[in-house]
């Protein structure tokens, strides 16, 4: 699972702006959110006839391939960068 | 000499660029072409646990730069996800697909073809090069 995120951004003008987002605290804080979440993701498998176990099976290996990951694009002096860890 | 580094150097003898520009081009292309050239040239030969898409543009003398790496396990997941999805909705998207001129059957696209592609994919490189745009795909 996902340990943190880390957002950058650099303009021309102004200071960067640097964000570092770690994952599990916000999950907990956000568990209600989470927890709705799921719960209508099941039923929309449930509508749609696709196993529920193998969708959150399969979420959850998505969720867990995540870190890793990094974007970096440049253009015109102004930079963003997310990288997952 | 780098093909690029010419090509910056030829657009400063024709004018196109100034003397500034050109020597933050190619400190651009010195910063992004040494991790891109060792992993091309010297990366190990396990196996391979990224995809990296490296892509270099010059639009009215400013650089841009993509750098994306995903994680080929991400893209196995993905593949497990994608076979989930039901089978009207493939048929719509084929419907929309043959309406935009793709005749393309997703149905018979299965997963265990997809997974032999991402196991396949570690030994691709795709390689463009065009005098303003340089796009590197390749696995490390």
């Amino acid at each position: 699972m996902p340990q943190s995120v880390t957002v950058r951004v650099e303009r021309p003008e102004g200071r960067p702006i640097r964000i570092w987002v770690p994952v599990l605290p916000v999950v907990l804080v956000l568990s209600p959110v989470v927890a709705l979440a799921v719960l209508g993701a099941a039923v929309a498998c449930l509508v749609y006839r696709v196993s529920v176990v193998r969708a959150l099976g399969a979420g959850w290996r998505v969720v867990s391939a995540l870190p890793g990951t990094r974007v970096d694009i440049e253009q015109d002096r102004t930079a963003v960068l997310v990288a997952i860890r | 000499m780098n093909e690029q580094r010419k090509d910056i150097l030829d657009m400063l003898a024709e004018g196109k660029i100034t003397a500034a520009e050109a020597e933050r081009l190619i400190a651009a292309l010195e910063r992004d072409q040494s991790p891109a050239a060792s992993s091309l040239d010297a990366r190990p030969k396990g196996k391979a646990k990224y995809l990296r898409l490296m892509v270099h543009t010059l639009e009215g003398g400013e650089p841009g730069r993509v750098d994306v790496r995903v994680p080929l396990q991400l893209l196995r997941a993905g593949v497990q996800l994608a076979a989930l999805i039901p089978p009207q909705a493939l048929d719509r998207a084929n419907a929309e697909l043959n309406k935009s001129g793709v005749p393309f059957d997703l149905t018979r696209l299965k997963p265990e073809h997809l997974e032999a592609l991402v196991e396949h994919l570690d030994e691709m490189t795709v390689e463009v090069d065009q005098p303003d745009t340089t796009v590197r795909v390749f696995c490390e």
